[in-house]
């Protein structure tokens, strides 16, 4: 009797795993975008396990191409031919680039073999194929000499993880860093150094970088200067509604890799916010809430000349106020609303729009 | 009535397991944001000897503002003023989400054995212990034994 009761059971089980492996191949393939700098956009289906070489193979024949002539760039980088689809934290309808590779890949090795040995290296920064920049960039919050005796097993943990308040999802969001060209703004843009900490990618010309989105390559001045680079965020969580589809960073919310308690509930939270005080008192997201709503509900928000009325570190410590106001997204409309109401019968000027990037105020629905 | 925040169970359960020196706190039966509370005067201070009762209550939106703390025993203080209440910086804009009731009993324990007539609260007894300490001294130990110790 068992033995028929078991061969029932690892049937059931066996069909289940067909079912939920076919499942899986099925809609882990993703619709991705693939522009050109001559102004074309191919709609390809990429699968997850494909590298970026198998990309190449199927995007150069439709630009009347050869594999090695074309280039990949997405989020700022140009992608090694080994790179994996499952490496880039591309979603649904995402956009990748590609770009004629000038000069041709097989030219250009056989000028490096002829030159001088000596001549390679050097001289202008080399844009040479790597990683995506999800997968090298460190986590912004560790300093200098964290990020250089950073071990193995720490740097996964360590790996640099956004949030955003996504004005679609309307909440707090698992969020994706891309890179574009100031001038242009177009995305087939590659930067000369990875961004280190938050103000490499909040404030303006930090890096530069290298634009191929059009046919002329963009310049920052009449000496021909590299443009520099505009980073900008976007939501994780809902397929992307294009390259316009920006979301608000909130750069104190951060993954609790130091595993640090709460400073109010004393519970060790996966995500917290970090102050911006010299102590990077950590709160977590339910007790950020309660804190906001007990000051909201006793007035006791502070209008801020630079940053708008906003809140400093629970613990009132020196120069911790909160820059980004849409931290204060995180609390329920209701609050939102009457956050905005007090802020206005304060009469506090609206804070101007660009302190952190206009791309994002532009673009969010203003609620 | 919302339920009781993990931090507070926290908070209590270990000043039930591992209690400071010289400190009682005691969540009352009915309200366990309302404790009853006991410190023993600290050694070399004029209060030695004394137990002094204090209630301590967690308001609810501790820990974001500071726990009301209140002297029940009547205490010869200059920051100490005749209604109990205490003049004390981490019970007020010095206060933390950091600190504890066991931080801040600790504080209060601090403040008896360190007075502060530069910052008072009961005006009369700041001013006799900047102008005769000694008989300052003196009045607080005999309200010591007159109202905090037991026969």
């Amino acid at each position: 009797m068992s033995f028929i009761l078991e061969l029932i059971t690892s049937f059931v089980r066996k069909m289940l795993e067909l079912l939920t492996f076919g499942g899986k191949t099925l809609t882990n393939t993703l619709k991705i975008y693939v522009k050109t700098n001559t102004g074309r956009t191919l709609t390809v289906n990429l699968e997850p396990q494909w590298d970026i070489k198998n990309v190449k193979e199927l995007v150069a024949p439709q630009l009347g191409l050869q594999p090695d002539e074309v280039k990949i760039i997405f989020a700022g980088k140009e992608l090694s031919d080994a790179t994996t689809i499952m490496q880039c934290d591309l979603g649904q309808q995402s956009t990748l680039h590609a770009i004629r590779m000038r000069p041709p890949t097989i030219q250009r090795e056989k000028l490096l073999s002829m030159s001088l040995e000596e001549e390679e290296p050097t001289g202008t920064p080399t844009e040479e194929a790597s990683k995506p920049l999800n997968e090298t960039l460190l986590d912004l919050q560790l300093e200098n000499d964290e990020r250089l005796n950073i071990t193995d097993e720490y740097r996964v943990r360590a790996k640099a993880h956004f949030f955003v308040h996504c004005g679609q999802c309307d909440k707090l969001c698992n969020g994706k860093l891309r890179v574009r060209c100031s001038l242009c703004k177009g995305g087939a843009f590659t930067v000369h150094r990875d961004p280190e900490c938050w103000d490499d990618v909040l404030k303006p010309r930090r890096i530069p970088g290298h634009c191929e989105s059009l046919e002329i390559a963009c310049v920052d001045n009449a000496a021909g200067d590299p443009p520099y680079a505009e980073f900008y965020f976007k939501c994780a969580e809902h397929v992307s509604g294009g390259e316009k589809d920006f979301a608000a960073p909130l750069n104190l919310i951060k993954n609790n890799i130091k595993d640090v308690p709460c400073l109010a509930c004393t519970d060790v939270s996966e995500t917290v916010l970090v102050f911006p005080c010299a102590a990077q008192h950590v709160t977590c997201i339910d007790c950020f809430r309660q804190y906001c709503r007990s000051r909201l509900g006793d007035r006791q928000f502070m209008p801020h000349p630079d940053f708008g009325y906003t809140l400093p570190c629970p613990a009132g410590c020196e120069h911790s106020f909160i820059e980004e106001i849409h931290h204060f997204k995180l609390l329920t409309r209701e609050e939102y609303d009457r956050y905005q109401r007090f802020a206005t019968e304060e009469a506090t000027p609206p804070p101007p729009c660009g302190t952190l990037g206009s791309v994002v105020c532009s673009a969010l629905p203003q609620s | 009535m919302s339920s009781l925040p993990r931090r507070i169970i926290k908070e209590t359960q270990r000043l039930m397991q591992e209690p400071v020196p010289g400190i009682n706190a005691i969540p009352d039966e009915n309200n366990a944001r309302y404790f009853h509370v006991i410190v023993t005067g600290p050694n070399d201070s004029p209060f030695e000897g004394g137990v002094f009762k204090l209630e301590l209550f967690l308001p609810e939106d501790y820990p974001m503002s500071a726990p009301k703390v209140r002297f029940i025993t009547k205490i010869y203080h200059p920051n100490i003023d005749r209604l109990g209440r205490i003049c004390l910086d981490v019970l007020k804009d010095k206060w933390s989400p950091a600190l504890q009731i066991r931080t801040i009993l600790l504080s209060i324990q601090a403040l008896l054995s360190a007075p502060n007539p530069d910052d008072p609260l009961a005006n009369d007894v700041a001013e006799l212990w900047k102008v005769n300490e000694a008989e300052a001294i003196r009045n607080a130990r005999e309200w010591t034994q007159k109202y905090a110790v037991e026969d």
